[in-house]
């Protein structure tokens, strides 16, 4: 346990090293999503009633998670695959888990600003008043592992170039077409369906439940949705790190 | 220290990179793989280190079996892989200590050690600079540096001296010779034959997966041949002692066998003041094992 702590800090001062010119960009990059996802989608609607209001500044920091874990992510570790970094870093004697942990924990110190500033925002702009559930740390600590647990796993298991087009669909897709910033109501039918196994829509739920405690009590089905989600991508992960020619 | 046997991989693809080879390494050894590019010099180290699986055969590291446990196998080898190692962001006195920190060497060890190292391969003048601006050689001696910083028992080297220049290159073998004397034992890949020649224990030549010679490069390269390098213009008529001859412009390569040396020397004497007689090297005699090069090489 403790080589593996002592791993885990040096993985994360050597990731931060390696990265410390391109974390801040990442960090102001995402904040300003979040920022702009609660400004910017205002302007599409002439008029903002209490429940899109909730939507958008329920939304915007999942949408930065998304953006963290899906994006960004994926990118610098096809990146890594590309420079020889990866294939270095598992002839270093330290466990795979650390590994993971360290990247993940990178990546969620990356994302944290972001999502702290996108909901300050939020409240300023549409005078809102949520109802912090405790839930809020678990649920946010969930929804960035599965995205950034899925980010991974595709990241890892696909070539560098077709992990940057698949990220790039991934965002889009969450972006315009997942009930995320609206509800799902609005979305026809069979893609309303979709949404109940993709994990999107459970993401934007978790964060929004947890943040504004709905008198009809937090949802345990996201949760479940999430946790399965955060597995295989965790096993994908795993077994292609450890995997050997 | 490290044991192998009949150790056979084949690629999914069909490329059979190692056939059957038996490999000895004891501490303080340092052993030299010599081979063609595909000759499976690297796929035989990836096998140790636990980043490539055998197909058949046995690796032994320490009295234990890495192949089943590539946790240990990377707490005991250190390697230095043959692409550049990664050094975006960093600079060279970063990426040896931290190298050196997470293979478990103490804060004022490493940054003691990852001093020496940089001293000791003249790269001081860049050792705060950012790594990835550096030439090609200065970035193989880091990566040389990560492997030795905080050396495991066994030390891998695939292409150690590639890009790196004659000067830096005599300092790099010296500490090549100092991790072996510290008792590590050192197995490494190089096409640097001629200066492998004068630091390697022991030689294992390396052709289509499998092992064609071993032995200590002396050995090897003292067949019962000699050399005769001559300055001779238009002299084209060999005496009868002569083996072998090649022509490159006004020079003239003459094999003969060691019992005729007088005989050479003799007729050299009468021709140029130009001349040399000198035993074959390892290079000549790992030319004459790999069938002169002039096969094609298709595995990885």
């Amino acid at each position: 346990m403790r080589t593996w702590l002592r791993s885990y800090l040096l993985l994360i001062r050597w990731t931060a090293l390696r990265l410390r010119f391109v974390l801040p960009l990442v960090l102001i990059v995402q904040t300003f999503l979040a920022v702009g996802v609660v400004i910017g989608f205002a302007y599409l609607m002439p008029s903002v009633d209490p429940a899109t209001a909730l939507y958008l500044s329920t939304g915007a920091p999942t949408l930065g998670l998304i953006t963290i874990g899906m994006v960004m992510a994926p990118q610098l570790v096809a990146q890594s695959k590309t420079e020889g970094t990866f294939t270095y870093n598992r002839t270093l004697p330290v466990p795979r888990t650390a590994v993971l942990a360290a990247d993940l924990t990178t990546w969620l110190g990356t994302g944290a600003p972001g999502l702290v500033l996108g909901l300050l925002t939020a409240t300023l702009r549409f005078d809102l008043h949520l109802r912090v559930s405790p839930l809020v740390v678990p649920a946010i600590l969930l929804v960035a592992l599965t995205t950034t647990t899925v980010g991974f796993a595709i990241a890892y298991a696909a070539p560098p170039a077709v992990t940057s087009l698949v990220s790039q669909a991934l965002v889009f897709i969450a972006l315009m077409f997942s009930p995320v910033t609206f509800p799902a109501e609005r979305l026809p039918g069979w893609l309303e369906d979709v949404h109940q196994a993709l994990p999107f829509q459970s993401m934007a739920q978790v964060v929004r439940e947890a943040l504004t405690s709905p008198p009809g009590g937090i949802s345990a089905l996201p949760y479940a949705v999430l946790a399965a989600w955060s597995t295989a991508g965790l096993v994908i992960t795993l077994r292609v790190m450890t995997r050997r020619e | 220290m490290l044991h192998i046997e009949s150790l056979t991989k084949v690629y999914r693809r069909g490329v059979r990179a190692n056939d059957g080879i038996d490999l000895d390494v004891r501490a303080g050894q340092v052993v030299g793989l010599l081979g063609h590019n595909g000759a499976g010099k690297t796929t035989l180290l990836g096998q140790v280190v636990g980043l490539i699986r055998p197909t058949a055969g046995r690796i032994t590291l320490l009295g234990r079996d890495p192949v089943g446990d590539p946790a240990y196998a990377r707490r005991v080898c250190s390697f230095q892989p043959q692409a550049q190692a990664p050094l975006t962001g960093v600079t060279p006195r970063q990426a040896i200590a931290m190298v050196g920190r997470i293979r478990g060497g103490s804060r004022v060890d490493i940054d003691r050690r990852t001093a020496d190292l940089l001293a000791a391969l003249d790269i001081e003048k860049w050792a705060d600079s950012p790594a990835e601006r550096l030439s090609g050689g200065v970035r193989r001696l880091i990566a040389f540096g990560m492997a030795a910083v905080a050396p495991g028992r066994l030390v891998m080297l695939d292409e150690p001296t590639n890009d790196v220049d004659p000067v830096r290159r005599r300092l790099l073998w010296t500490r090549i010779r100092a991790l072996a004397a510290d008792g590590h034992a050192v197995v490494l890949v190089t096409h640097n034959i001629s200066e492998a020649e004068r630091t390697i224990d022991h030689v294992v030549v390396l052709d289509d997966g499998r092992v064609v010679a071993a032995g200590s490069p002396t050995t090897l390269a003292a067949g019962s041949e000699m050399k005769l390098e001559i300055t001779a213009p238009g002299e084209d008529s060999l005496p009868r002692w002569a083996r072998a001859a090649r022509r490159q412009g006004d020079r003239l390569t003459v094999t003969l066998a060691k019992a005729d040396a007088g005989l050479a020397v003799d007729w050299a004497r009468s021709r140029s003041s130009t001349f040399s007689l000198q035993p074959t090297s390892l290079e000549d005699a790992y030319v004459g094992l790999t069938g002169g090069g002039s096969r094609a090489h298709l595995a990885a």
